[in-house]
C-alpha cells in the first residue's frame, strides 16, 4: 500500500455526474486521507451515494450515467480512457447499505474474490477465509458453521460478512455506503468498532445518515447539500471531522449538524 | 349488507367457482386414466410393437419416441434461449432493438403450431430433401417452443436481485463471471420451472409430429435421423386413419400414459428445480 506524496489516497477534482439529462454532482473536490476514515453526510438525495459509488465506477452500471472531471487514485486519474475497471473494484471495495451476502455459503461468500484472480488452492483459500472474517470479527461467531448459507445469518452478521468478503480481495480502499441503515444499534456499535480497527491498513470512506456516527468514526467530513429540488448536489463543508462538528464555519453545516433541518 | 355477511357470500361463491374448477379437472384426468388403463392395462400394450392390422399391438417405440422428442427438443432449445435470454437480461441496453426483439417474440409465441408445422416440413423435407424424423421434428418444435423458453428464461434472469450482481461486480468480476458464478445458478429453479410449460407443450403437440417426425413406427428409433411417432401424433392417426380393429383401446390408452408421462415430467423438473433450490441456499 503506497501512499500519495500528500498522504492522499484519492483524490476527486470537479467532479460532475450526469444521470442522463439530469446532473446529480457538480464541481465536487475532494480527498481522502490515506488510512484515515472520511465521512460523508447530508440530506437525502444530496449525492453522497452517487459520490462513492463514483469513486469504484459502479455507477458505470447504470444506463445513460456520464462523469466529467477528474478522480485519482494513487495520483492516476480512474476516469481515463482505456482504465481497467476490473482492478480498480480490486482496489477499491464496497460495503452497500443492505448487506447482500450471495446465496451461497458463509465460506464461498469470502472465497468468492480470492477465486476470482484464480486462486484454487484449498490451504490458500482457507487462510484467506479464515484470516477475513477474523479481521471483520466474525470468525468466533461462525467458525463451526463455514457450511451454512451467508443468508441465514442475522443482519449485522450478514454485513460483517459482507465486509469481510471485501477484506478477501486485500482492497487498499474500503467504500462504505451507509453500512447500518439497515442494522440494529448493537450491531451497528460492532461495525464501527471494526472500522476503527481497520484503519490500521485501509482507507475507508463511509456514507451516512447518522451524524453521531460520523463524529464517532471519521476523521474528515464532508457536508453536502442539494440547495433546491432539482439542483444538483453540492459540498458544503469539508474538513477535520472535530473542527466541522464544534465549530463549522459555513451556517449550513450548522444548521444541519445541529439538527434544524434533514 | 353488512360487511361480514357480504364477506362469508363471497367466501362461498369463490369455494365454488374453486371446487367446480377442480372438479372438471379432476374429472377428466379420471376419465382418461379409468378408460385407458382398465381397457389396456398390460406390459405388452406399453413396450410391445405396434400392429398395423392386427389387434393387440402395443405402444412402445411411441413412448420411447415421445421422450426422445422431448429431448432433443430441448437440447437444441435451451442453449438458444438461456443464450439469449442472458443477452437480453444481463448485456443488451433497454431501447428500441430489445423492444423489437420482444415484440417479434411474443409475436411468434401466438403463432398457431400448425404454421410451425409447415414451415418445418418445408424447410427440412422439401428444401433439404430430409425424410420425416427426429431431428427435423426437434428443430421445428424448438422453433415452436423458443419464444415461451426465452421469455421464462429471461424472467428467472431478472428476478435474481440487483445487489448480487452489484456485490459481485464490486469484487472485481466480470459480467460474464458475475452471470456465471451468482445469477446463473441463483435463476436455475425458476429456469427449470419455465421448461415445465414448453415440455408439455412439446409431448402433446400432434401438428408437428404428423408433418415433420411420423405418426407409425415398427421399431424403437435410435438416430436423430430415424423416423418417429411420438403418442400425440400417433393417437392423432389410430383415431382417424388406422384400421387396427382395437382402435379404440389404443387411443385411449395412449391418451392415459401420455398424461402420465407428463405428470412425470412435471414432478421429475420440480424435484429437480427444488434440488437447485436447496443446494443453493447451502452454498456450493
Amino acid at each position: 500500500m503506497e501512499d500519495n506524496g500528500d498522504g492522499h489516497k484519492m483524490q476527486v477534482n470537479n467532479l460532475t455526474m450526469y444521470y442522463g439529462d439530469f446532473k446529480a454532482l457538480d464541481d465536487v473536490s475532494l480527498d481522502f486521507a490515506s488510512r484515515h476514515i472520511t465521512a460523508l453526510i447530508g440530506p437525502s438525495g444530496c449525492g453522497k451515494s452517487t459520490l462513492v459509488r463514483c469513486l469504484n465506477r459502479m455507477n458505470d452500471l447504470i444506463d445513460g450515467s456520464k462523469v466529467e472531471g477528474e478522480i485519482s487514485l494513487d495520483g492516476e486519474n480512474i476516469l481515463g480512457p482505456g482504465y481497467d475497471v476490473i482492478s480498480l473494484r480490486r482496489r477499491v471495495g464496497m460495503v452497500f447499505q443492505r448487506p447482500n451476502p450471495f446465496p451461497k455459503s458463509i465460506y464461498e461468500n469470502v472465497a468468492y474474490g480470492p477465486r476470482l484472480v484464480g486462486i484454487k488452492n484449498k490451504e490458500k483459500l482457507d487462510s484467506i477465509v479464515e484470516d477475513s472474517l477474523k479481521r471483520a470479527a466474525l470468525w468466533d461467531e461462525v467458525k463451526k458453521i463455514l457450511d451454512r448459507s451467508g443468508q441465514s445469518l442475522s443482519g449485522g452478521q450478514q454485513q460483517r460478512l459482507c465486509i469481510a468478503r471485501v477484506i478477501a480481495v486485500q482492497p487498499e480502499v474500503i467504500l462504505f455506503d451507509e453500512p447500518c441503515s439497515a442494522i440494529d444499534p448493537i450491531s451497528t456499535q460492532k461495525i464501527e468498532d471494526l472500522m476503527a480497527e481497520l484503519k490500521k491498513n485501509f482507507t475507508m470512506v463511509i456514507v451516512t445518515h447518522n451524524m453521531q456516527q460520523a463524529a464517532r468514526v471519521s476523521d474528515y467530513t464532508a457536508f453536502m447539500l442539494v440547495e433546491e429540488q432539482g439542483q444538483p448536489g453540492r459540498i458544503v463543508e469539508f474538513g477535520d471531522t472535530n473542527t466541522m462538528f464544534t465549530n463549522p464555519s459555513d451556517k449550513r453545516t450548522e444548521n444541519y449538524i445541529t439538527g434544524r433541518f434533514g | 349488507m353488512d360487511a361480514r355477511k357480504t364477506d362469508r357470500i363471497a367466501t362461498v361463491i369463490f369455494w365454488a367457482i374453486g371446487i367446480l374448477a377442480l372438479g372438471i379437472l379432476a374429472f377428466i384426468v379420471i376419465e382418461i386414466f379409468v378408460r385407458g388403463l382398465m381397457t389396456a392395462i398390460n406390459p405388452s400394450f406399453f413396450a410391445g410393437k405396434p400392429e398395423a392390422l392386427q389387434p393387440g399391438g402395443g405402444i412402445g417405440p411411441m413412448i420411447v419416441s415421445t421422450i426422445y422428442l422431448a429431448f432433443l427438443t430441448m437440447l437444441i432449445a435451451l442453449p438458444i434461449s438461456i443464450g439469449a435470454a442472458i443477452y437480453m437480461s444481463e448485456f443488451a441496453h433497454e431501447g428500441r432493438f430489445t423492444r423489437f426483439i420482444r415484440f417479434c417474440l411474443d409475436s411468434l409465441g401466438t403463432v398457431p403450431s400448425i404454421v410451425f408445422a409447415i414451415f418445418g416440413m418445408t424447410l427440412f423435407l422439401f428444401y433439404l430433401d430430409w425424410r420425416t424424423c427426429l431431428l427435423a421434428g426437434a428443430l421445428t418444435m424448438a422453433l415452436l417452443n423458443l419464444p415461451v423458453l426465452l421469455r421464462s428464461t429471461e424472467e428467472a434472469l431478472r428476478l435474481v436481485p440487483v445487489t448480487y450482481r452489484e456485490a459481485s461486480m464490486s469484487l472485481g468480476a466480470s459480467r460474464w463471471t458475475t452471470v456465471r458464478k451468482v445469477v446463473m445458478p441463483t435463476a436455475m429453479p425458476g429456469i427449470i420451472t419455465g421448461t415445465i410449460l414448453p415440455l408439455g407443450r412439446i409431448m402433446g403437440e400432434s401438428a408437428v409430429v404428423i408433418f415433420t417426425v411420423g405418426v407409425f413406427v415398427r421399431s424403437i428409433p435410435l438416430s436423430p435421423f430415424d423416423p418417429a411417432a411420438p403418442l400425440a401424433g400417433y393417437i392423432w392417426y389410430v383415431q382417424s386413419e388406422a384400421i387396427v380393429p382395437d382402435y379404440r383401446t389404443i387411443v385411449n390408452g395412449g391418451a392415459a400414459v401420455l398424461l402420465i408421462l407428463l405428470f412425470l415430467i412435471n414432478f421429475g423438473a420440480r424435484r429437480l428445480s427444488a434440488y437447485y433450490s436447496k443446494r443453493k441456499s447451502l452454498g456450493g
